[in-house]
């Protein structure tokens, strides 16, 4: 029995499942999405995303903002209303 | 050198006229190129793995990778190279990746069809499983040599390994079969 011979037979091609091209040939058609267009798609979605959360950083901002002037107003008036409240006890005072 | 005379040299202008044309994207014409080659790619895989859905989803694989390289492609010798030298690269890939992994015994792997012989079956069958025991580069390195009938050398150029190494290989393997098989056996080879 010669080595060579037998492992040469035991070695040899095997062909391939039945189908195994058409197989092959359906995966390369379904092409994936080329890295340009990915890559272009990204850049969308992140631009999309910085401007919905600049927007909205931008509003809640102004909103602060006005909530504190209106307190701010608030406080303000309830000072004036009582060095009037003093300055009309004074008057008082003086004409008794 | 000479086996792949034999195979390009089959018809190598089809093939040339089939690579340009895929690289425009013609279906029909990749078809042909991965007829033309599959035998090769998958026994390849096959005969490395001993698992033939493994061998074909990794043979499947390498024919996409083709696909997409192809237009880098410049003759169907390149070709052939190309193919010889990614499937065996990934299946070195694919062997060490599953080292990581827990791994079932190899008697529990399915085994492969077992093509019309003209030798003996059961020694063929004994052949198949102790070259799928040997040591993964020793492994392709017959099959390279036994499969697709390539000259040490050849081999050394396919693998990117020195000749030496592949000479090396192959002398301790032949002996490792003989010794195993006689003690299997009983058989003085």
């Amino acid at each position: 029995m010669n080595l060579d011979d037998e492992l040469k037979s035991a070695l040899r091609r095997e062909g391939a499942p039945l189908g195994f091209t058409q197989r092959v040939v359906a995966r390369a058609r379904t092409k994936p999405i080329p890295k340009t267009a990915m890559f272009r798609m990204i850049w969308a979605a992140g631009i999309a995303a910085m401007l919905v959360i600049g927007f909205t950083a931008a509003s809640e901002y102004r909103q602060v903002k006005a909530e504190r002037a209106a307190s701010q107003a608030v406080v303000a008036l309830r000072i004036a209303a009582a060095k009037l409240n003093m300055t009309r006890d004074k008057v008082l005072k003086l004409e008794n | 050198m000479l086996t792949q005379v034999a195979i390009t040299g089959t018809r190598p202008r089809a093939i040339s006229e089939a690579i340009s044309e895929a690289m425009t994207d013609d279906p029909e014409r990749f078809a042909e190129l991965v007829r033309e080659h599959q035998a090769m790619v998958f026994s390849m895989a096959c005969r490395y793995l001993r698992n033939r859905a493994l061998a074909e989803e990794i043979a499947q694989d390498v024919f996409l990778q083709l696909y997409r390289k192809l237009p880098k492609l410049e003759s169907s010798d390149h070709v052939l190279h190309w193919l010889r030298w990614v499937t065996a690269h990934r299946l070195i890939d694919h062997s060490r990746h599953e080292q990581r992994r827990p791994q079932s015994p190899l008697d529990s792997a399915p085994e492969p069809a077992v093509p019309a012989n003209e030798g003996d079956p059961l020694l063929a069958d004994m052949l198949r499983q102790l070259v799928a025991e040997l040591p993964e580069n020793a492994r392709l390195v017959m099959i390279l040599r036994y499969q697709e009938d390539l000259d040490p050398m050849d081999i050394a150029q396919a693998l990117e390994m020195p000749l030496a190494t592949v000479k090396s290989h192959l002398q301790r393997s032949l002996a490792l079969l003989r010794d195993r098989l006689t003690r299997k056996k009983g058989v003085g080879i």
